[in-house]
């Protein structure tokens, strides 16, 4: 989980923290679609080097973190990738065989998930989750869909504290030494933890309705910084690399 | 183990979204219903999301040495019904991709469709023609959660094939060569994660009978007695 947490605290710590959720979504949204329509080289390429940038950059996830936030989608992406690459053939028996369209097909999936997986980070790694909850209350989702959404987020954060400590405890016990006591360990962890998550929800429950919680619980939002030049400055960054993209497809 | 970021081409992206949206505006209607005739049941349906996302980052010991997760999507379909389980898979799909980097925003919509439509509906059919065939409870919650596993990476595979066909064995080829590599890590899984299902059923059963009787779960003492 280690990961999931950096991811988290980057975007809690993030200097982009204070930028409203609408201009960092129009620059990830244009980053994420011009991954996955470009072609990869220079369109792909591009993408990930400008996200690289702005993750080291403005972002300031640093190199550590970004490592610990990466490792796992981009090994993600290998096993893909190597699965794509090689075709099953049955002439001589059974086998596998790396073809030449197997592999560029592959070379290019590559490049497009490296590139699309950095373009999500800059939303991920900048934008807490509570903040995307404020802009869909902005935008008019219903209420009990935003109120659903947030109380997932609050009781996810105490459950996988619950879920870490209660996994460090049965490996002290060698809860995971053979195979048959990993099974008993891990049907345990979940019973617990579906309990626990249920008593949670009634305390929870029984907390909020002594507080005259009807249909929202609300809290106090920090002002966003909106502005017209970063609007302006994303939109025209996108133009440049799907200009790029299309001028190199043209001269070629 | 869901579709990676940027994995699927555009066009299966934009294709995937479309057939999901439709099931997952029924569910969000289905849930701002049932939040409304029962305020309550909103913070079970939280918790129920809670914890398909805390379980999918529970590690299961598989037939390989390695690990994987369960989906944890049957439990919430058996509990919930299919329809509220497809919005709060998308909810947890998306904090799976914003906070663990498990999936993504492009593939949303194929990701959706395999956890959150067909594993919910599989599971969700296997467990009531269980209970209409008059089998045992456990062999209801067993097959509705190893089968809402496996239908969900079936689907996978079968997503992955299309995107990507094998240029010597095409589309089936494509399709079998990502089903025989998931099966390996995937039919040990489901059958781990109809046991947990079970063993949680049972506890679930003893310790939130309830609210097990009030979501309609189970049948209550008097109508049991009465054999309605």
């Amino acid at each position: 989980m280690a990961h999931g947490l950096a991811m988290d605290q980057a975007a809690w710590t993030s200097p982009w923290r204070t930028r409203s959720v609408r201009d960092k979504a129009v620059l990830t949204l244009g980053l994420l679609l011009a991954a996955v329509t470009l072609p990869p080289v220079p369109g792909g390429v591009a993408v990930a080097s400008v996200s690289l940038a702005l993750l080291l950059g403005p972002i300031r996830v640093g190199l550590t973190r970004l490592w610990r936030i990466s490792w796992l989608p981009l090994l993600s992406i290998l096993i893909g990738v190597a699965t794509v690459a090689v075709s099953p053939t049955w002439d001589a028996g059974p086998g596998l065989e790396v073809t030449p369209a197997g592999s560029a097909m592959a070379a290019a999936l590559a490049v497009r998930a490296v590139a699309a997986t950095l373009a999500m980070f800059t939303l991920a790694c900048s934008t807490p989750i509570v903040d995307l909850f404020a802009a869909l209350r902005r935008a008019h989702v219903p209420d009990p869909l935003i109120e659903i959404g947030s109380l997932i987020y609050r009781f996810t954060v105490g459950l996988l504290e619950s879920a870490a400590a209660i996994h460090d405890a049965q490996v002290a016990r060698l809860g995971y030494a053979t195979r048959s006591a990993a099974m008993r360990s891990a049907s345990m962890g979940v019973a617990v933890l579906f309990v626990r998550s249920w008593d949670r929800a009634r305390r929870l429950e029984a907390g909020l309705s002594g507080r005259g919680y009807d249909d929202r619980l609300c809290t106090l939002e920090p002002d966003r910084v909106r502005s017209g030049r970063f609007l302006a400055g994303s939109i025209a960054l996108l133009a440049v690399l799907t200009g790029t993209s299309v001028a190199w497809a043209v001269l070629r | 183990m869901h579709i990676a970021e940027g994995f699927l081409p555009i066009t299966d992206c934009v294709v995937w979204y479309a057939l999901s949206a439709p099931f997952v505006v029924h569910g969000a209607r289905q849930v701002i219903k049932q939040s409304k005739e029962d305020p309550e049941s909103r913070l079970l349906l939280a918790a129920a999301g809670a914890f398909t996302f805390v379980l999918s980052s529970i590690k299961l010991p598989s037939v390989t040495g390695s690990s994987s997760h369960p989906t944890g999507t049957g439990l919430g379909a058996v509990l919930f019904r299919p329809p509220v389980m497809a919005f709060l898979s998308t909810i947890v799909l998306i904090f799976q991709a914003l906070l663990l980097a498990h999936g993504g925003i492009t593939t949303l919509g194929a990701n959706v469709f395999s956890m959150g439509i067909a594993g919910p509906w599989v599971g969700y059919t296997c467990w009531r023609l269980s209970s209409r065939l008059g089998w045992n409870q456990n062999v209801g919650v067993f097959s509705a959660l190893a089968f809402a596993d496996l239908s969900t990476y079936v689907v996978t595979s079968v997503q992955l094939g299309i995107a990507f066909p094998d240029p010597v064995s095409g589309l089936l080829g494509s399709v079998a060569k990502f089903m025989s590599i998931f099966a390996i890590s995937q039919i040990p899984l489901a059958i781990a994660e109809g046991i947990l299902g079970v063993l949680v059923f049972r506890l679930l059963t003893d310790v939130a009978r309830p609210e097990l009787e009030r979501l309609g779960v189970i049948k209550t003492a008097e109508h049991a007695k009465t054999g309605a």
